[in-house]
């Protein structure tokens, strides 16, 4: 049996994924998200298929100019140049380095498709059955290891209570705080979001404490 | 890659790293898991943060910017109760799959429960809390 990576591997790995995703997509990813948009798919499908009739994100911001136009007066319906004393339209001066303003498609705006969270999910299974299977620590057992028996229980009926409940905590925590380790955790803290930086902090924090209480207390 | 197929391949890709990484990281196990929150062990606490400062110095230089997101009511209860769940079931969304992915069938169980918690939060969510669904997942 192949032992587990060292800690720099694991964090290229992990910072790879997370990296390669954000570039190729424009997006962040979430594993707890994903499961929600699947779990919901009805209403998902909903969605798109409104999401759908916009697709053409030309004819959207065609429609929101014109739009635009009717209200406020054609002038304002595009942003307009500076003119200069010479009388041709440049770019504003600046001074310094330009602001960091990534441009913003409406694509890039709209949820994943659904079917892209469902493969996300199955994809997860497959990358851990093959790790498993090369490291040969695949194995079909009905318990969680000696140390759950030994930290929470050895109890199968216990154990089933103990992950359930465990289950429907992770689940119901990470929408309420809108993400989980991956979303908040890799995405959201690599980007310095400070929502995702509390979300991290607190849920690490608390599982310090649990691990500790069932450890040394339970 | 930001078409529709695009994103999809995006994905395929995702899963088997994220899946294959933390297969081999050792989230899976909770031996191992129990050492990390108790700093028993700092191997897997290493590669997480490590895996963070990556991202943050590279999204910093390549300018990936930041997605709409809030400090809103839920974030502080919801993480408290992520993290118990975590610390207790040994899984968070992912690990779970990795876990029957490597043999540990009562992993099915977790699954089972996340599927509750994620249903029971989006019922409660849409008829009591009326909170943002969420800050990193589009």
């Amino acid at each position: 049996m192949t032992e587990y990576w060292p800690w720099w591997a694991g964090a290229a790995g992990l910072a790879l994924t997370t990296i390669n995703y954000a570039v190729t997509t424009d997006r962040s990813f979430g594993v707890s998200g994903a499961w929600d948009r699947v779990l919901h798919w009805r209403a998902e499908r909903r969605v798109e298929r409104l999401n759908a009739r916009f697709a053409d994100e030309r004819v959207l911001t065609a429609a929101i100019a014109a739009a635009t136009a009717d209200q406020f007066g054609a002038g304002s319906a595009a942003p307009a140049a500076h003119p200069t004393p010479h009388g041709d339209a440049r770019a504003p001066r600046q001074d310094g380095p330009p602001p960091a303003a990534p441009s913003l498609s409406l694509a890039s705006l709209l949820p994943a498709p659904l079917i892209s969270q469902v493969a996300l999910l199955l994809s997860i299974f497959v990358g851990g059955w093959v790790a498993a299977v090369t490291a040969g620590r695949f194995q079909l057992r009905l318990d969680m290891g000696d140390a759950f028996g030994q930290i929470v229980t050895d109890k199968p009926i216990a154990m089933i209570g103990a992950l359930f409940i465990g289950g429907v905590l992770v689940g119901f925590g990470t929408r309420l705080a809108g993400g989980c380790s991956s979303g908040h955790g890799l995405n959201g803290c690599g980007r310095l979001q400070p929502v995702s930086i509390v979300a991290t902090a607190i849920f690490f924090g608390t599982g310090v404490l649990v691990s500790f209480l069932l450890w040394k207390v339970i | 890659m930001r078409t529709r197929g695009g994103i999809l391949v995006a994905n395929v890709i995702a899963g088997l790293a994220l899946g294959y990484s933390v297969a081999n990281i050792g989230f899976g196990d909770y031996a191992e898991l129990n050492r990390m929150f108790t700093f028993q062990d700092l191997r897997m606490l290493l590669a997480f943060a490590g895996a963070v400062a990556i991202i943050v110095v590279v999204f910093a230089v390549l300018r990936v910017r930041r997605t709409p997101g809030r400090i809103h009511a839920g974030v502080i209860p919801g993480a408290i109760l992520f993290g118990s769940g975590w610390a207790i079931s040994g899984g968070c969304p992912a690990i779970p799959i990795v876990q029957v992915a490597s043999g540990y069938l009562p992993a099915l169980v977790t699954i089972a429960g996340i599927v509750v918690g994620i249903r029971l939060c989006r019922w409660a969510n849409t008829r009591y809390f009326h909170l943002d669904s969420g800050s990193c997942q589009r």
